[in-house]
């Protein structure tokens, strides 16, 4: 019936496969399926290549895969590369093996790498590199978006396809490279107080680009324009940011209460000064 | 500004829109040259004005610094903000601070727009499931490629269209309207990118002391006028000795409580004696 040769997937296949993570896990993201259109794009390579003799088998691999799948993008690539090292593990052995297993590690490991992903890398990593690139662009050059850009795609690139490989190659021990709470406190430990530090400077460099853009208006009585063009803007900035601060984490304001409130009290006090 | 830059901003702002495959996927898409301060540098060398373009993209990335996007639900299109919102205050010659107030407004159009697209997608995925149903991985491959079409045909046609038709439009308004408006926009619009910083402090911070750390920044900046590459230098090893610091800590307080373990069982073992 079945040849008993171990079928066993090329390096290129994985390379294959992570690239096309890489590209292609959201091209077709949607409310109800999210991103499993995109994981069965990534795995149906290797997928052609373990049942190729057997459509039936390939069917229902496909199957099993294009439901729906959610996760951060960037660090979640490990979840594909242990579902194809599963997938390889069960095309071997179809008779003694369940494949609801595969799709329950899929569904396990999609929310906890989501809130990781989001939290560490987007919600820290790309703040912190853009912070670096407002300071470095702060005098108008390309210098700063440039840095950014080859320094985050770099970054980026690199943990997926390592976490990719890791994935397929550790298959479920790939987890504990997430899980090790000890040194990925650390790490986020140390990234915050680092950035902590670039931010503090990211703001001055707005508030200087905001001072050194000087337009001139006739009105007389503009004495907030005048304010906000000397160096002093500064400490301004820093109490409106921390009164901001302060609405954010103690009464939590939302993005768009806050802009309707700052616009209500420029405009009163325009009104002030106007009368 | 031309129909051939009006189009080469509608393209790149579906390179860099949220689902786009071509630039690394997300990463160099939605995340690299979605970015504010990207777009602004691109919006920039395409109308022919880098620095004007630059300093609409730093107050348009302040503003959205502190912005995550989970499961695709987000507050602002920070995208259509920012390409549509930079290059028409770039192509009307006002003051940066304009493209701040334009790109609120465009960034909650985004959102609608991008929940339409996303519904729309659906149909790719349906047919993906029949192409499963059959065993057909090449196909699957092809329509997962095909869906990010209806992502171009709205965001180039959304962006060509409000930059195209939209900027003679803002020209004229701000032309018409009083001065006090237009000053009114100017202040709030160098007000409100504070938000953005105020945001991504309420995001990192999780103790207290941290904010220390964040003064500290602003000081060394403000107080020293430290530029930001002298500023990486002092957090990069501030953030090496803490790193020793932290270990060495954490190294005690296991040994306190190993240590305390065994007094625990020491002194369990002898009631068990008694």
């Amino acid at each position: 019936m079945r040849s008993d040769k171990e079928l066993k997937l090329s390096k290129k296949d994985i390379w294959l496969a992570s690239w096309r993570w890489i590209f292609f896990a959201l091209s077709t993201q949607n409310y109800e399926y999210m991103m499993g259109t995109g994981f069965a794009h990534s795995l149906s390579g290797s997928l052609e290549k373990l049942y190729e003799h057997d459509q039936v088998g390939l069917s229902k691999a496909l199957k099993r895969h294009v439901t729906f799948f959610n996760t951060e993008p960037q660090l979640g690539s490990i979840i594909p590369g242990i579902v194809l090292s599963l997938e390889e593990e069960y095309a071997n052995n179809q008779d003694n093996q369940e494949p609801s297993a595969i799709l329950q590690t899929k569904n396990v490991l999609m929310g906890p790498i989501a809130s990781l992903g989001d939290s560490f890398l987007v919600g820290m990593v790309n703040p912190i590199l853009l912070s670096i690139a407002i300071g470095l662009s702060a005098n108008g050059s390309l210098l700063g978006l440039i840095v950014f850009l080859i320094l985050w795609i770099v970054l980026v690139i690199f943990i997926r396809h390592f976490l990719f490989i890791k994935g397929y190659l550790l298959g479920l021990d790939a987890i504990k490279i997430l899980k090790n709470e000890k040194i990925k406190n650390k790490i986020v430990q140390v990234v915050t107080v680092f950035g902590l530090i670039v931010i503090g400077g990211a703001t001055v460099v707005t508030s200087e680009v905001i001072t050194s853009t000087q337009f001139l208006f006739d009105k007389n009585g503009m004495t907030m324009q005048k304010i906000m063009e000397q160096p002093m803007f500064g400490f301004i900035s820093i109490f409106i940011l921390l009164t901001y601060y302060f609405f954010l984490s103690k009464k939590k304001w939302s993005f768009v209460r806050l802009v309707c409130a700052s616009l209500l009290a420029v405009a009163i006090i325009l009104l002030f000064q106007i009368l | 500004m031309s129909l051939w830059q009006a189009s080469l901003i509608g393209i790149f702002a579906y390179l860099g829109r949220n689902q786009v495959p071509w630039f690394f996927g997300t990463t160099g898409g939605w995340y690299g040259i979605g970015r504010p301060l990207v777009a602004g540098g691109i919006c920039g060398f395409i109308l022919g004005d880098i620095y004007l373009g630059i300093f609409c993209g730093i107050l348009i990335q302040a503003l959205y610094i502190g912005q995550i996007t989970p499961g695709s639900a987000m507050h602002s299109d920070v995208n259509l903000a920012s390409f549509v919102g930079i290059s028409i205050a770039i192509s009307s010659h006002t003051h940066p601070e304009v493209a701040v107030m334009l790109a609120i407004p465009l960034g909650l159009l985004g959102v609608y727009l991008n929940q339409l697209t996303m519904s729309a997608q659906v149909c790719f995925s349906k047919k993906a499931m029949t192409y499963a149903e059959t065993g057909d991985a090449r196909k699957i491959r092809w329509i997962n490629i095909c869906g990010t079409s209806i992502s171009f045909l709205e965001r180039f046609s959304v962006v060509l269209l409000l930059c195209y038709f939209g900027s003679p439009v803002i020209t004229k308004v701000l032309e018409i309207v009083p001065e006090v408006v237009v000053y009114f926009l100017v202040i709030s619009g160098r007000v409100i990118p504070l938000i953005g910083f105020s945001m991504l402090l309420n995001q990192i911070i999780n103790e207290g002391w941290m904010m220390v750390l964040f003064l500290f920044g602003w000081l060394m900046c403000f107080i020293f006028k430290l530029s930001m590459l002298h500023l990486i230098l002092v957090a990069f090893f501030i953030s090496i000795i803490y790193l020793l610091a932290y270990t060495k800590g954490c190294s005690e307080t296991i040994l306190v409580q190993q240590d305390t373990l065994q007094r625990n069982n020491i002194e369990e073992e002898g009631d068990y004696e008694e």
